[in-house]
Parts: C-alpha cells; sequence; structure tokens
C-alpha cells in the first residue's frame, strides 16, 4: 500500500487555502485603490507567441516576464478590467461555497451582475486572464470544461465537495470507471496499491483494459485521457505522480497526434503556458511509435496532408529537437503511414495487452 | 445691307426648328425649363432695380382630370419695375429682343427663354400669352398676344388698360407639360432657388393647390452687378476685328443729311464760303463730330462747299500715298487730288482714317490696360506702340489677338461686374435651410479664366436637420441651380475627389455643401447648361474653398468627439466603478463598500491616453 507523500505536494485543502489567500490579496488592493482615489489595474503576464519560452530545467513551456498591464484608467480597458474583477469575485464565491461551473455557465452568470459578454470567447477570455494573474488553472477555480476523461483503479480518494466531506471512494468498485470531474479533481488522494498509471488515449482500449484486467496484471491505475488530456485530467496524473510517487506511461495512437498527446502530459502546451502543475515531466511515452508500425508488422492507414503538416510544425519545437521524440517525427516523415492502437486488433483482441504492453513496458524501463 | 439675309428665315422659326437646344425637348423638360425662365427672368429684373423679390409661381391643369402630358397654365407674377406698354408686344412676342447684352453677371445670357416658353406653349396649345405689367404704380397694362413665327412679330389680341397700385410683371402662358415627371424638379428649382436667393420670398403654387413658401431670410440686397469692358485674355481675333470696326472711321456718305448735321454742328444759317466754314469750324472743333470733322477736313484739301460736295462721291482717301481720290458726277471721271502733310487737316483726316493708334485703343477698350502696361505689351507683342489699328492686316490682327492671350502682365480681370451672393446671406440662408449643427462658409477673392473674372463662394453644413444619408451637394451658377447632369460636373469632381475621412468624416454624414460659381461666362460643358467644365483655375478655386471649409470641419468634428468622448467616459465610469467597489469588497471580506465617489469624477475628466 502506497501512502501519499505529504512533504512533496500540496493537498487539495492546501491549494483551495492558498487561492482564498490570492483572491482575498487581490480584493484587498483593489478597495484600497478605490477608497484612495487611485485606479486599480491588474497585472497580466503576456500570453503572447513572443513572450512563451521553453524552460530547459522544469520541462515545460513557460512564459517570459513580459506583462501587461489592464488598467481601470484607461477607457478602452475598463469594461474588460470590471469583467475580470467580477469573475475573481465570482471564482470566491464558487470556492467558498464549493460549487462547481462549466465554462458556458460563466458565460450566462454574468449577465446577474450586468456584466456582460459579448460571447462565449469573451468569457472564456477573461478566465485564461485569471488564470494568468492567479497562476492557478481554472479548475482550481471549480470551472469546468465540457469534456470529461475517466480514472479506474486501486486509489481510494476522500471527498472535499460540500455533503460528501470525508466520505472516501475507492475508484475500482466501478468497471466503467469515475468520470474526472470537479469532486474526484477537489479529492484528496489517500492510498493505493498500484505501482503504474497507464494513460491511454482511447476510451474502447480503456474499456478493454479494464475487462482484461490490466490494472491487476500491471498493479496499475488506467486513465483514459479521452484525446488530447483536458487540464483536471492531466492534473490528476501529475499528482498521482508527485503526491503517490507513480510514474506514468502513455499509450497513443502511432501517428504525430498520438506523440503529441503525450508530450503533453509530460510537458504541457502552449496554451497553458501560464500555469504550473498540470505537467508530468518524468511521464514516459511507450508508443505506438512510428519504429512500432514495422517491428509490430501493424496495418496502417495513409497519412492527410494535415497530419505532413503537423509533423513540420513539431519539428520547429524545441522539445522535439533530440532523441527519441525527434526520431519517431523523422519516421513518421519517412513512412507517411500511421497506425491506431485499434490495429493490434488484427493479432486477435487481446494481442495489445497480452504483448504489446509488456513488450513495451520492459523496454520502457532503459529510457 | 440688303434685308434678304434675314427673311429668309425668321428666329422665331430658327427657334422652332431648334427648340431641343435650349431645353424643349419633351413635355417634361419643357414645363421645367419654362418656371426657370419665368423665374430667372423676375429675379434678374428685381436685382437691376434693387427691389427685394416676391416671386409667386403657380402651375394650373388646364383639366386636371386628363392623364399627363397635358396643358398646364404656369404664372409668374414679380414685384419687380415692370415693362413699359410700348415695350411690351416686342419684348414677349418677338425673339431676339432684350437688354442683356452687356458684359455681367446674369442668370441668364439674352432674355431668350422667356420668349422661347411663350412659342413653346402657343406651339402645343396655340394659346395666346398674358402679360401685366405696371412700370409706374398707377396704370397697369394687360397684353393678350400670339406671335406670329413667320415674320416674328407680335400679334395683339387684346390690350386693357385700368388702374394699378404697385410695379410688377406678371406672365401666364398655356403650355403642354408632364408634371408628374416633372414636379420633383420643379420643386428642387424653387427650394434651391430660395437656398440661394435668401432675399426673395418664393411662393409656389403645384397643380393639387399645395402651396410652398420660402420666406425672406435676409433683408439686405448683394450689390448688383455693373457693366464692364472686356479683359484682353478674354479676347479672339473676331472680337477684335468687331471692336476695331465699330471706332474705325468709315468714309462718311455724302449726302443730304450729312449736310445738314455739318450746318447744325457749326451753327451756320445762310451759305458761306470754303474759307469762312473753315474758320467757323476751327473756333468749335472740339465741339464737333468725328464724322464732321472729316467733312471738313475733305473740304480744306478739295477747297470746294457744300455745292461742290454734293456733286462728288468720295471713293478713297490713301494717307500712305497722300491722295485723295473722288468722282465728280458732274465731269463722270475720277478725280486725285494730294494731301499737304503740313496742313493741320492732314492728321486729322490721318487719325481719322487709320483709327486710333494701338495705345490709345488698348487703353480705351479694355479694362485693366494703363498706359505702362499698353507699352510693354506693345514691346512683347513687337508692334510699334502709335500702330493705327484701321492699318493692321488680317495676319497682324491674329497676331494682336494671339499676343494679348500670351502677355502675362494684364492685372487679373475685374470683378466688380461680379454679384456673388456674399458670405452672411449665404451662411443665413443655410442656417435657415438646414438648421444645421455647425456650418461655415467662405468667399474667395476674384479669379479669372481666359479672361472672365469668377468667384466662388463655398458652404459646408453638418448635422442638425440634414439627414444622414450622405453627402449632399448643391450647386448654383450666377444663382442659378444646376439639377441636372451633376455627375460630370467639376464641383462634383473635387467634392468625389477629396479624402473626407482626413476630416474626420465617415460614413453616410449628414453633410451638406453648398457651391456657387459667379462668373461673367461660366464655363458650361453642354448647351444645357447644368454641368460646369473643369478649368484649371476654377478647379484650384473651388478645391481651395472646399479644402478650407472642411479643415474647418474637421476642428467642429474634434471637439464633438472631444465632446462625446467625455460623456461617454462619465457613462462608463458610473457604471463600471460601483462594480468593481462591489467586487471587491466581497473580495476583500469587507462589509462597508469603498469611497468611489472620486474615482468616477476622476475617470470622466481626465484626457484620453492614446
Amino acid at each position: 500500500m502506497r501512502l501519499k507523500n505529504k512533504s512533496s505536494a500540496k493537498t487539495a485543502e492546501e491549494r483551495k487555502k492558498r487561492l482564498l489567500s490570492l483572491l482575498e490579496q487581490q480584493g484587498l488592493s483593489i478597495y484600497d485603490n478605490l477608497d484612495k482615489g487611485k485606479f486599480p489595474q491588474f497585472v497580466i503576464p503576456s500570453r503572447s507567441v513572443s513572450n512563451i519560452v521553453y524552460d530547459k530545467k522544469i520541462r515545460q513551456y513557460i512564459l517570459g516576464s513580459a506583462s501587461a498591464v489592464r488598467s481601470s484608467r484607461n477607457m478602452s480597458q475598463l469594461r474588460s478590467y470590471t469583467q475580470l474583477a467580477w469573475l475573481a469575485f465570482f471564482v470566491n464565491r464558487l470556492v467558498r461555497e464549493g460549487k462547481s461551473s462549466t465554462l458556458r455557465d460563466i458565460y450566462y452568470s454574468s449577465q446577474a451582475f450586468s456584466i456582460d459578454f459579448e460571447d462565449q470567447p469573451e468569457s472564456d477570455n477573461i478566465i485564461v486572464d485569471l488564470e494568468a494573474v492567479l497562476t492557478s488553472p481554472r479548475e482550481e477555480f471549480h470551472i469546468f470544461p465540457e469534456e470529461r476523461s475517466s480514472v479506474f483503479g486501486d486509489l481510494t480518494i476522500e471527498y472535499t465537495v460540500p455533503g460528501y466531506e470525508g466520505k472516501r471512494m475507492n475508484l475500482s468498485d466501478h468497471p466503467d470507471g469515475y468520470l474526472i470531474g470537479p469532486s474526484l479533481s477537489s479529492a484528496e488522494l489517500v492510498d493505493t496499491s498500484a505501482e503504474l498509471v497507464i494513460a491511454i488515449e482511447k476510451g474502447g482500449l480503456f474499456t478493454r483494459f479494464v475487462e482484461e484486467k490490466v490494472h491487476k496484471k500491471f498493479k496499475a491505475i488506467i486513465v483514459d485521457t479521452a484525446g488530447q488530456a483536458p487540464r483536471s485530467t492531466r492534473n490528476l496524473l501529475r499528482r498521482l505522480n508527485t503526491e503517490m510517487g507513480l510514474p506514468v506511461v502513455i499509450l497513443a495512437d502511432g501517428d504525430v497526434y498520438g506523440e503529441h498527446i503525450a508530450m503533453v502530459i509530460k510537458s504541457g502546451s502552449a496554451n497553458a503556458a501560464h500555469l504550473r502543475e498540470l505537467t508530468v515531466p518524468d511521464a514516459k511515452w511507450l508508443g505506438v511509435w512510428a519504429t512500432d508500425i514495422e517491428k509490430y508488422k501493424l496495418p496502417t492507414i495513409p497519412m492527410t496532408e494535415s497530419d505532413i503538416k503537423r509533423i513540420y510544425d513539431l519539428q520547429k519545437d524545441p522539445r522535439y529537437q533530440e532523441g527519441n521524440w525527434k526520431k519517431q517525427l523523422e519516421v513518421f516523415l519517412k513512412i507517411k503511414r500511421k497506425a491506431e492502437l485499434e490495429a493490434f486488433s488484427k493479432y486477435g483482441l487481446t494481442n495489445i495487452t497480452d504483448k504489446y504492453l509488456p513488450a513495451k513496458l520492459e523496454e520502457s524501463k532503459s529510457f | 445691307m440688303s434685308k434678304e439675309v434675314f427673311s429668309q428665315i425668321s428666329p422665331s422659326e430658327f427657334f422652332y426648328r431648334n427648340r431641343d437646344l435650349a431645353g424643349f425637348s419633351n413635355p417634361t423638360r419643357s414645363l421645367y425649363t419654362s418656371v426657370r425662365e419665368f423665374v430667372e427672368n423676375a429675379l434678374d429684373a428685381c436685382d437691376q432695380k434693387k427691389i427685394l423679390p416676391d416671386i409667386h409661381l403657380s402651375i394650373k391643369a388646364v383639366d386636371a382630370e386628363k392623364p399627363d402630358p397635358k396643358h398646364y397654365i404656369l404664372t409668374v407674377k414679380d414685384n419687380g419695375p415692370g415693362i413699359d406698354p410700348e415695350h411690351i408686344p416686342l419684348a414677349f412676342g418677338t425673339v431676339l429682343y432684350g437688354s442683356k447684352f452687356g458684359l455681367k453677371q446674369a442668370r441668364g445670357m439674352f432674355g431668350l427663354g422667356a420668349t422661347m416658353a411663350i412659342l413653346y406653349g402657343q406651339i402645343t396649345t396655340n394659346k395666346p400669352v398674358t402679360v401685366k405689367s405696371c412700370s409706374d404704380g398707377k396704370t397697369l397694362d394687360e397684353f393678350v398676344m400670339l406671335l406670329d413665327i413667320q415674320k416674328n412679330k407680335p400679334v395683339i389680341l387684346k390690350h386693357t388698360t385700368k388702374e394699378g397700385s404697385k410695379t410688377g410683371l406678371s406672365v401666364s402662358i398655356v403650355l403642354e407639360g408632364d408634371y408628374s415627371k416633372a414636379g420633383l424638379k420643379v420643386r428642387d428649382y424653387v427650394y434651391q432657388t430660395s437656398l440661394i436667393t435668401p432675399y426673395a420670398s418664393i411662393t409656389f403654387e403645384d397643380p393639387s393647390g399645395e402651396k410652398f413658401h420660402y420666406p425672406r431670410i435676409v433683408k439686405d440686397m448683394p450689390r448688383p452687378p455693373t457693366v464692364i469692358k472686356p479683359h484682353p485674355h478674354g479676347i479672339d481675333v473676331e472680337t477684335i476685328r468687331r471692336m476695331i470696326t465699330d471706332t474705325h472711321y468709315q468714309i462718311p456718305t455724302i449726302d443730304n443729311k450729312m449736310i445738314d448735321k455739318v450746318k447744325k454742328e457749326l451753327g451756320l444759317k445762310k451759305s458761306l464760303s470754303p474759307k469762312e466754314i473753315l474758320e467757323k469750324a476751327q473756333k468749335r472743333w472740339s465741339d464737333i463730330s468725328k464724322p464732321v470733322r472729316t467733312v471738313i477736313s475733305v473740304m480744306s484739301f478739295l477747297n470746294i462747299d457744300f455745292e461742290g460736295l454734293k456733286k462728288i462721291r468720295i471713293d478713297d482717301i490713301d494717307i500712305a500715298n497722300k491722295t485723295i481720290t473722288y468722282w465728280d458726277f458732274g465731269e463722270s471721271q475720277s478725280h486725285a487730288v494730294e494731301l499737304d502733310p503740313e496742313s493741320p487737316y492732314y492728321k486729322q483726316l490721318a487719325s481719322t482714317i487709320q483709327g486710333d493708334t494701338l495705345i490709345t485703343f488698348l487703353t480705351k477698350r479694355f479694362q485693366r490696360v494703363g498706359p505702362t502696361t499698353a507699352v510693354k505689351f506693345c514691346e512683347f507683342a513687337k508692334f510699334k506702340p502709335d500702330k493705327r489699328i484701321g492699318s493692321m492686316t488680317n495676319e497682324e490682327l491674329v497676331k494682336l489677338a494671339d499676343a494679348l492671350q500670351k502677355f502675362e502682365e494684364f492685372l487679373a480681370p475685374d470683378p466688380s461686374c461680379l454679384a456673388p451672393l456674399g458670405e452672411a446671406p449665404l451662411s443665413k440662408g443655410i442656417m435657415k435651410f438646414f438648421n444645421p449643427e455647425f456650418a461655415a462658409v467662405w468667399q474667395r477673392n476674384a479669379s479669372a479664366y481666359s479672361g472672365f473674372p469668377f468667384v466662388v463662394e463655398m458652404g459646408i453644413a453638418y448635422g442638425g436637420d440634414i439627414p444622414p444619408s450622405g453627402l449632399k451637394v448643391y450647386r448654383f451658377a450666377n444663382r442659378i441651380p444646376l439639377l441636372y447632369d451633376e455627375g460630370s460636373d467639376v464641383v462634383l469632381k473635387i467634392v468625389n475627389e477629396t479624402e473626407w475621412s482626413r476630416y474626420k468624416i465617415k460614413g453616410d454624414p449628414p453633410l451638406v455643401i453648398v457651391s456657387h460659381i459667379c462668373s461673367t461666362r461660366i464655363p458650361y460643358k453642354t448647351v444645357g447648361k447644368e454641368n460646369v467644365a473643369d478649368r484649371p483655375e476654377l478647379e484650384r478655386e473651388l478645391k481651395n474653398a472646399l479644402q478650407y471649409l472642411a479643415r474647418k470641419l474637421a476642428v467642429h468634428m474634434s471637439r464633438k468627439g472631444a465632446d462625446d468622448m467625455a460623456k461617454k467616459r462619465a457613462n462608463l465610469y458610473s457604471k463600471y466603478v460601483p462594480l468593481i467597489a462591489q467586487f471587491a469588497t466581497e473580495l476583500a471580506g469587507k462589509k462597508k463598500e469603498p469611497n468611489y465617489n472620486q474615482l468616477i469624477r476622476m475617470g470622466s475628466e481626465i484626457e484620453e491616453q492614446v
């Protein structure tokens, strides 16, 4: 039984406290300014392309030192300044009351306070602004996207959401897995017998893995990323890695998008450069590699124009400049063919769990 | 001169055959043109006598039930000076009778249009014209007339006289017209005429009985135009030839009438000898006329008396060869007599025969030419200053006309003959018509093209009652609205070339431009006289005027923009600051809201930071 490593990671409760304290500081600062007849302002780290840099030390994209000031003194910024202040106020309520909402909710909630967003993209942008101001992902604000992914395996959690405080749950009780939603994201991780986390790109394979008892055979927690992993899922993977000390491996389709799904889990995306604690720097990409396609004689389909263009794009990314990441891109570009995870079914439905997975896990010990 | 040249085709018939040129091509255009001609004549008549015009225009259908085109009664009544009863038949019953032949600014050119309208009415309806006139404030004469087109003569059907109370003229014709189509243009015409004639009161009653009344806005009349001499730059060879001919000496026909004239001027009662006649003439030389001087000079050289004069015919006076050639009726043979250059009469004869010297001709017959300029010009044109204009050959005349065009030291034409409306009346008219939030007017200094002086005055108006439906240009020339053919007009060209965004004007602005060109000759592009050609001098003046006014408008727009911005600021800060305070109070965990009133005030006041 692996217990949580309390010294190295923050608990859900600690993170909540930190957030509420940040919000209060912002509130006090605005309050003081108003009282003294000064124009309050937010300092927002710039998210422009020129300010996004790759940090080799922490192995993720981060924002540079440039920042923008959104001032209530500037008439053209007054509206968006007020929107941002409203969002901080609204998030404060959400977090204190333990309620969750979606991006769409925020757009509509604003109207009750005569804060009018022209459209949802505008309110989504203000949410990203607040993430940057507070360096916290929106999931901590209790704001969730519609997309959901799932987790299954021997992991005990303890809820912190209102009405469930202290209640514990084991995530191997339900074979379809558990939604990684607001309550799971805010739950404390208590203990686990697992020794490994397998993140898998597709829901179909996730179900196969559960049926084939991969969690038992490999002492694994299985996470369905449902394509590109949502932030709450990435955050859970990180917590499993840092709080529970579990290594994370990733299985994705054998194409350039699969490779990048693995990369984003490992080192984040440029879009989230203003955030931390969404990456698992030690995560390992098991496959499907370009070289695996030939090695395992997988049935393939030809790449499209956009697949190839995506390869060229990623070749410019600093993280693809060396090692296996670089090599696999080159091979993809050479063979111009791709293979999905389901391709293993040609050799039997359990071929992927019986043959491929063990072989790749063995191989992964050497990289 | 023989009379056959004119009797082959009468002017009336000529115009009848060419009525398209004069704007009478169809019932729609004809109705509109007739309105214009009568209204403009009425306004011109009032202008000349400095009478504040009171114009009544009415158009009535003869039979309202009939479909267009149909017969209409068009009546225009004014409070002008009226016309002497003896001139009325000729003025309204013949073509080419008019008083507007001088070089000055006037609405119509020769006063022919009214006769054309009368002619058109008679041709299409066979109804006479009715003219009522009172010129002395006591008697009112009414004529009912037809035009005899073949003979170019009025046929008076009726002439009555009764008591009148004030001066004025009323002309009424019946003509075929199409008001359903012409109505819009006629109403536009009356509206725009009132705008450019703010000192007039104009009433228009349309066929439906609806009245459009435009009251007088200003009580001051602009200075009337004066008649002036031509400017050298505006002259061609043919004009010079005509000017020379009418100063140039023609050998007087010596008949009984002439001899009586000589006797009368010299005050002769009885027969005297040639010597006595000459002595008498010497005493009064400066008082006697040129032809008489010439006759006296001839008598001195031929040494004959009046009886002798009657028996001869002077054939040639050749100054170069110093001889006079004459035909003696009695002897039936030709004689030549030598002229004595020492005789005091030689000089008189020479100057009369050969006309003025070039210097005298230029200074006397042209504006802007003084003796100094004339001498300079002669140097430039390589003519001797004392060259006699009567001795010039055809080639020399062409050379002279050419040089007059090219010589650049003549002062610009005298604009005193022009009568622009003036900035104040124009501005008042614009204010009254459009009630704009901003208006500016500017009258440029006089300028000239090809020897014709012109003045551009322009007004600009923005906002107020002007609908936001885009830029509207009102074009006027010599106080006449130009309504047709605006596409190719020089004013439109200038307006369209202007980059309005530079003057803070965007989209479909509530913007009006009033352009008035005054000139002794407006350079119209077509005979329709509705669009002005793009002469570079005119284009430059228009452009300068428009740019000046547009800059003023831009200043207004910035000021207005700043005001709007301040209001917007105030609204925004009053709306948002209380919200920010509400959010901050809860975020900070406070009970009481901060005092943010100061910030709202500051927000409304601070300058926009760019």
